[in-house]
């Protein structure tokens, strides 16, 4: 028994050293190990809350949304005309509330550590970094995103499958709902999204996705939004912001 | 060592290897799903919490026959004892404010068999059959939970549900799918949150699929006890009661055929459910129709609303138009 433990060690060491002798293991990059494929246009399909997503609802009507009570005040203080005299008619296209919003996206990978977000609603880039986190820089719209692919299987020949997870922060304060629900520069907002595919070669975008501001909400905002694969991608229609439609 | 002991050593190593290697490959992947989900709001909300306006089929891909039939419902219908345990449909819970929960049975070797949904007062549990049996015959009997068969897609289980009954797919307006309806449903939980989409095909009462994404959180106090009780009748319209009349409008005069128009100023297309009002370029045709009302209407605060209950954030203040002044003196005053 000890001669049969001696010898699988040996083999073991021998086939350790053949590997290091080996040439060295090209760099992995996140584009590499990709569990699935985001890349492509997606459409929202606007089938829950149409109400508040593809218009602008009235001033007040924050149902839904765990706001606070200054939550609440600041969504009751919404006044577009002087966001458009701040300059800040984006303030519904930043990565929380956009992702709600009636829009198409372009995923590309931008180099291969680096998935590219693109709207034609808003005309608006966010870019999802894998690996080490780069210096933030000034709040923004889109703020800044830090993903991990979450990878399962993939071992002894299993099939090897996962998702994204996304965390966005560095912020600048927008809105949740285009009539000025409010969400703070603290605002946390995290992503998992997973790509799933009907039978008939469909594919769907889910985003589960989670607000955290310890400013504006008294429970974090919970909600998943559903986008489908466009073939034809003809119908981006690239439209700036716009603080009051 | 002799080369002969040599090789038969080598060989027994092998053999060791590869039985462990066999062994320890990984079965099929498999969450562990079994839990109690709270239901968490956040979209929809009217829909799930009061109800739904009659007449509101937004977000919906409706053919005209759906339309048709939904126009002629009443909120009276269900009331009537003998539809008041109709069936509603089998993925109905993605619309009701319920929390849920899941549980798996085993064989006896602790093989999963099926996971099962809980069900409540208005809808049937659903079993997923996860050991390989076939989908019965198309003229086989279609129960109110319908059938479904699953499997693990990485860390998702899919299912898909047929042999459901013509019901109610959505809460309180008389939405229908028909008994042809098919669902693919797709259960993945990251974390402590659960995501159900549906994907609901349907010949006869939708134009297109029908899709919805939900999230619940893991939350092992969330059980709503009891879970599926008897369908208990009564009669709440003493004076339709043993007449043969059955509620219903006829085409053309449901009174709230214009409720979303007249309140919330958007166009009868979007809010009778026609596809294509569910896409982006949808808003080309709205930008220069639609007009926000002066006032949020009713339902404004929603879920604040719930949290004037006990457990509320203190001091909202949320003009909700729809609770009693004198409830919302008591709900909001300080100290509270």
């Amino acid at each position: 028994m000890r001669s049969t433990l001696v010898l699988a060690i040996l083999l073991m060491t021998a086939a350790v050293d053949a590997q290091s002798r080996a040439a060295p293991a090209p760099v992995s990059t996140a584009r590499a190990d990709a569990p699935i494929d985001l890349t492509g246009q997606w459409v929202a399909i606007i089938s829950e809350d149409w109400r508040w997503r593809m218009i602008t609802p009235p001033k007040g009507d924050i149902v839904s949304i765990p706001l606070n009570l200054q939550g609440q005040q600041t969504a009751e203080a919404w006044d577009p005309a002087r966001d458009e005299a701040a300059g800040e008619q984006c303030k519904a296209y930043g990565a929380p509330g956009l992702m709600r919003g009636p829009i198409r996206m372009r995923i590309s990978w931008q180099d291969d550590n680096t998935l590219k977000l693109e709207t034609d609603y808003g005309i608006q880039t966010r870019l999802l970094r894998f690996g080490p986190a780069t210096p933030a820089g000034p709040r923004s719209w889109q703020g800044v995103t830090s993903a991990q692919w979450i990878v399962r299987g993939g071992g002894r020949g299993a099939p090897r499958f996962g998702s994204l997870k996304t965390v966005t922060n560095n912020l600048r304060p927008g809105y949740l709902r285009k009539n000025g629900v409010p969400y703070s520069e603290r605002a946390l907002f995290t992503e998992h999204w997973d790509v799933h595919a009907l039978p008939n070669g469909d594919k769907y975008l889910v985003n589960t996705n989670v607000v955290e501001d310890p400013l504006y909400l008294q429970a974090p905002f919970q909600t998943a939004i559903h986008y489908k694969l466009e073939r034809d991608i003809s119908k981006w229609d690239p439209t700036p912001c716009d603080a009051r439609f | 060592m002799g080369s002969d002991t040599m090789r038969r050593e080598i060989l027994r190593i092998t053999t060791v290897f590869s039985v462990l290697w066999l062994i320890s490959t990984p079965a099929l992947a498999q969450v562990e799903l079994s839990g109690t989900y709270a239901i968490r709001m956040y979209e929809d909300y009217i829909e799930r919490g009061p109800g739904s306006f009659l007449g509101d089929f937004t977000g919906m891909p409706m053919s005209d026959e759906g339309r048709a039939k939904a126009l002629r419902y009443s909120s009276s219908l269900p009331s009537m004892i003998e539809r008041q345990c109709l069936a509603q449909s089998p993925w109905v819970g993605l619309y009701r404010p319920l929390a849920i929960r899941i549980w798996n049975e085993v064989d006896e070797s602790g093989r999963v068999v099926a996971w099962v949904m809980g069900g409540d007062y208005l809808r049937d549990t659903v079993r997923i059959w996860m050991d390989g049996r076939p989908h019965p015959s198309a003229n086989a009997w279609h129960s109110p939970s319908g059938f479904t068969t699953g499997h693990w897609e990485g860390d998702t289980l899919v299912a898909r549900t047929t042999h459901v009954k013509t019901a109610w797919i959505r809460r309180g307006v008389g939405i229908p799918g028909s008994d042809q309806s098919t669902f693919t449903v797709f259960i993945t939980r990251r974390e402590n949150l659960l995501t159900i989409m549906s994907v609901q095909e349907d010949p006869i009462y939708l134009t297109e699929p029908h899709v919805v994404s939900r999230v619940w959180e893991f939350d092992p106090r969330a059980s709503q006890a009891p879970l599926r009780d008897t369908c208990n009748v009564g009669a709440e319209i003493p004076s339709l009661e043993d007449t043969g009349e059955v509620a219903h409008y006829l085409p053309g005069q449901n009174p709230e055929e214009d409720y979303m128009v007249r309140t919330y100023n958007i166009p009868k297309e979007a809010a009778m459910g026609y596809a294509h009002t569910l896409y982006p370029e949808y808003r080309k045709a709205l930008r220069s129709i639609y007009k926000p009302p002066d006032s949020c209407g009713r339902y404004c605060c929603g879920w604040i609303e719930r949290q004037g209950l006990p457990g509320a954030a203190p001091g909202l203040t949320c003009n909700d138009g729809n609770l009693p002044p004198a409830l919302r003196k008591t709900l909001t005053s300080p100290g509270r």
